[in-house]
């Protein structure tokens, strides 16, 4: 500590008294595992979320009526486009600096929800859902659902070709709720599509309302991580149930989590030079009743995507009240069975194996068949239906037509995840049962297994 | 530093290991060699912005900035710091103690009070829920209905009316009511099929010249644009995720996602010749809805 440092310090504490406080968490032991930095990456993301955002926001202009664009870029000069648009345009050509930033703030966006996803895998595979952290790992579902809304929410205000098929793909998805399906879609886009109310609305989503839950819930998220300390990776001569090893916060883990803050940052800007994320100008503004060939979202929502081209055709009920449609089970029904069941997987594996008291100590997924089998199960039905969001490209690129590769996702997205989730759990049953084992119900009988091996 | 003096500054840190690093000449040169390059990218980041050069310029020099400006840091910091691992108790499972959370006990009354008051908040901020109908309009028949009247003319994207025989064979064009140019839930796609005949279940009346038909263009899956047509089959391609519709039988779905056929515009001509309409749809455009 440098003595101006210290004597600012002093300061402080004559008129706050934080000496001890700080003293302690100063001393706060962080245990070390590359797979612990994803959610620290996450974070930091979100810092240059909002640091690139707020340039953005004094730019972006959140509505759709026609303006003129009198700027420099030669593809759109002396073109009325829709002011959201036009505004980006400006961004990317006219302002100093603005591609950069844009870049910036698109290359974290993809980061950040990149990150969150490996993030909550590494929560999910080691058990570190477990008592007493399932509060917190709720709170996680909720920052990725946040996260999400963030993504969609973004990715349409530039009201290019794909953002326009995106809202209206998302209005379709409202209206296909049974019974109040119009109601709640004239809700939240003031009318009918395309009004002028939703860039609007989404923007007051996007820079307002969603920033300010994700920082709450994060803040919440980390107030949890400090109180309960981390979970840690078993070592030998460590009673990890007892007891946290690691780093102390000051000096060395703050200086690591400060290099890997810049370095995320340093990454991002070398990424923004090589790759041209968001060109809208290859896209051109939203024009209703237009689309190009390949209509598609985001990465993350691939899986939604794949979903709704490979779910087959059902339409029955009343028209206009109640109705069950593809994109009803496929866009609603389907996303919400994959979110409760991963929000409540953790009182599924304490059910299941009758687990007591406290964990902290992380596992090895084959440990525990459920886990082992459910995981594999879940993340490649949604990687395969991830593919199937680009059966056209396939179906081009390898010669195949589209009515055979669909059919092939069909089936595989089905039987791939039993096949393999299946197999897995059997095949970690089978490894415990040579070693006559069954799965530990408490943490201090997996201890002293680990410390037996 | 003696064990025992560590021991001493550090009363409230259990440490398990400890390695002081010996000072290195290599270490200093590291530090001091990125603390120049990340001064020296700043000002290339300042003046390359400020002159206006290009994203390859000023964005590299940022990352370059960044890059070496986080790896001085940490090489300075294990220089200066020993590098510690401690252990801290978790705490686990602490005892419930039986003290209530409040020092102040309630005295007793009677339960129907307390249940009035929850009962009363309950419905108070279910009515608080009442101004959300005033986010949008009540859809009435706005989902229901188009701006496609008798007698309706179709024109081009342009505003151009269309002669029934100026349509390029197997070719389409995206038409609109006139006066409702990009009225998306009105958007019509004219299909001239080549040489084939129209099969049931198309509306023979509604076909001009036995060879012009009008479907709405609105995807009656998740309602893209279904903008492409395939000549050789003369199929109606959706591309968001490829219901593929018959052009020449009343536009069934063929293949994908879609359960029902595209909504045939009741189709005419005038006494110009030109492409109007006789009536609105009769079945519903677009996605299913509850
Ligand atoms: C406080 C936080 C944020 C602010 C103030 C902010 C602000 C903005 C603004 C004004 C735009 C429109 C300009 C443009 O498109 O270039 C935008 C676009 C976008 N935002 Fe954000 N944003 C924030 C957080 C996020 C988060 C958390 C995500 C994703 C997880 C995200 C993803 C996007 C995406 C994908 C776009 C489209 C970018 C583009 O096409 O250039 N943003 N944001
Ligand atoms: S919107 Fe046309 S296939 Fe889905």
């Amino acid at each position: 500590m440098t003595p101006l440092f210290g004597k600012l310090f002093d300061q402080l504490d004559a008129r706050l008294h934080v000496r001890a406080d700080t003293r302690k968490s100063a001393n706060k032991v962080f245990p070390s595992n590359w797979s612990f930095l994803l959610g620290e990456v996450a974070l930091f993301s979100l810092v240059i979320l909002v640091l690139t955002g707020i340039f953005l926001t004094f730019f972006y202009r959140p509505n759709v009526e026609a303006v003129t664009y009198t700027g420099s870029n030669p593809v759109f000069a002396g073109r009325t486009l829709p002011a959201a648009f036009e505004s980006i345009v400006r961004l990317s050509s006219d302002i100093n600096g603005g591609l950069l930033f844009r870049r910036l703030h698109r290359g974290a966006s993809h980061l950040f929800i990149a990150t969150i996803v490996l993030h909550m895998l590494r929560i999910l595979l080691t058990g570190a859902f477990r008592k007493p952290r399932e509060l917190n790992y709720f709170v996680g579902i909720g920052l990725l659902t946040l996260a999400f809304g963030a993504g969609f929410t973004g990715y349409s205000l530039p009201y290019d070709s794909l953002a326009g098929t995106g809202i209206r793909i998302a209005y379709s998805e409202l209206l296909s709720l049974p019974l109040i399906g119009d109601r709640v879609a004239f809700w939240i886009f003031g009318g009918a599509f395309p009004t002028g109310d939703v860039i609007p609305r989404f923007f007051v989503l996007h820079v307002m309302l969603l920033p300010a839950a994700l920082i709450g819930t994060v803040g919440l998220h980390l107030f949890m991580v400090y109180r309960q300390k981390h979970t840690q990776f078993p070592r030998v001569g460590v009673d990890g149930h007892q007891l946290v090893l690691g780093k102390p916060l000051w000096p060395l883990q703050f200086a690591e989590s400060t290099t890997l803050f810049l370095w995320t940052g340093g990454l991002l800007a070398a990424a923004a030079v090589l790759i041209p994320w968001s060109d809208v100008a290859l896209l051109g503004p939203y024009v209703p009743g237009e689309v190009g060939n390949n209509a598609q979202p985001d990465w993350f929502l691939f899986w939604l995507e794949g979903a709704l081209r490979i779910f087959p055709p059902i339409e029955f009920g009343i028209p206009g009240t109640l109705i069950i449609s593809g994109p009803f089970v496929a866009g609603v029904v389907l996303p919400g069975l994959i979110f409760t069941f991963l929000a409540f997987y953790p009182f599924l594996e304490k059910w299941l194996y009758k687990l007591e008291g406290e964990w902290h100590v992380l596992q090895n997924p084959l440990e525990i068949p459920l886990r082992a089998g459910v995981m594999l199960g879940v993340f490649s039905a949604l990687l395969l239906l991830s593919a199937a969001a680009t059966n056209d490209i396939l179906s081009r690129m390898l010669g195949i037509p589209i009515e055979v590769m669909t059919w092939f996702f069909r089936i595989t997205v089905i039987v791939a995840p039993i096949v393999l989730g299946l197999g897995i759990a059997r095949y970690a049953r089978r490894r415990l049962n040579r070693r006559q084992r069954h799965v530990p119900s408490t943490e201090t009988e997996a201890q002293q297994r680990y410390i037996a091996a | 530093m003696s064990d025992r003096e560590a021991e001493q500054t550090r009363p409230d840190l259990t440490i398990v290991s400890e390695e002081t690093p010996p000072p290195s000449q290599a270490n200093d040169a590291l530090v001091l060699g990125s603390a120049i390059i990340a001064a020296l990218a700043g000002v290339g980041f300042a003046v390359g912005l400020a002159l206006r050069t290009s994203i390859t310029v000023y964005g590299t020099a940022l990352a370059i900035g960044l890059l070496a400006l986080g790896f001085g840091i940490r090489r300075y910091f294990s220089d200066l710091f020993p590098d510690i691992e401690a252990v801290e108790p978790r705490h686990p499972e602490q005892q419930a103690t039986e003290e209530p959370v409040s020092a102040i006990a309630p005295l007793q009354r009677r339960s129907l009070l307390r249940n009035a008051l929850i009962g009363a908040s309950g419905v108070f901020g279910l009515s608080l829920l009442s101004p959300v109908p005033s986010l949008g309009p009540a859809p009435g028949d706005a989902l229901r209905t188009t701006d496609w009247r008798r007698g309706t003319r179709l024109v081009t994207t342009d505003g151009e009316p269309i002669r029934a025989d100026n349509v390029a064979s197997g070719g389409v064009a995206t038409v609109w009511p006139e006066g409702s140019i990009n009225n998306e839930i009105s958007a019509v796609i004219l299909v001239r099929v080549g040489d084939t005949e129209f099969k049931d279940p198309t509306n023979f009346d509604w076909v001009v010249n036995n060879e012009l038909v009008a479907y709405s263009k609105v995807c009656t899956h998740a309602g893209c644009p279904v903008g492409l047509f395939r000549e050789t089959d003369n199929a109606l391609f959706c591309p968001c995720h490829q219901s593929t519709f018959d052009a020449v039988r009343g536009a069934i779905p063929t293949f994908g996602p879609t359960a029902r056929a595209l909504p045939q515009l009741p189709l005419g001509t005038d006494a110009e010749g030109f492409l109007i309409a006789l009536g609105d749809f009769t079945e519903q455009v677009g996605p299913a809805y509850g």
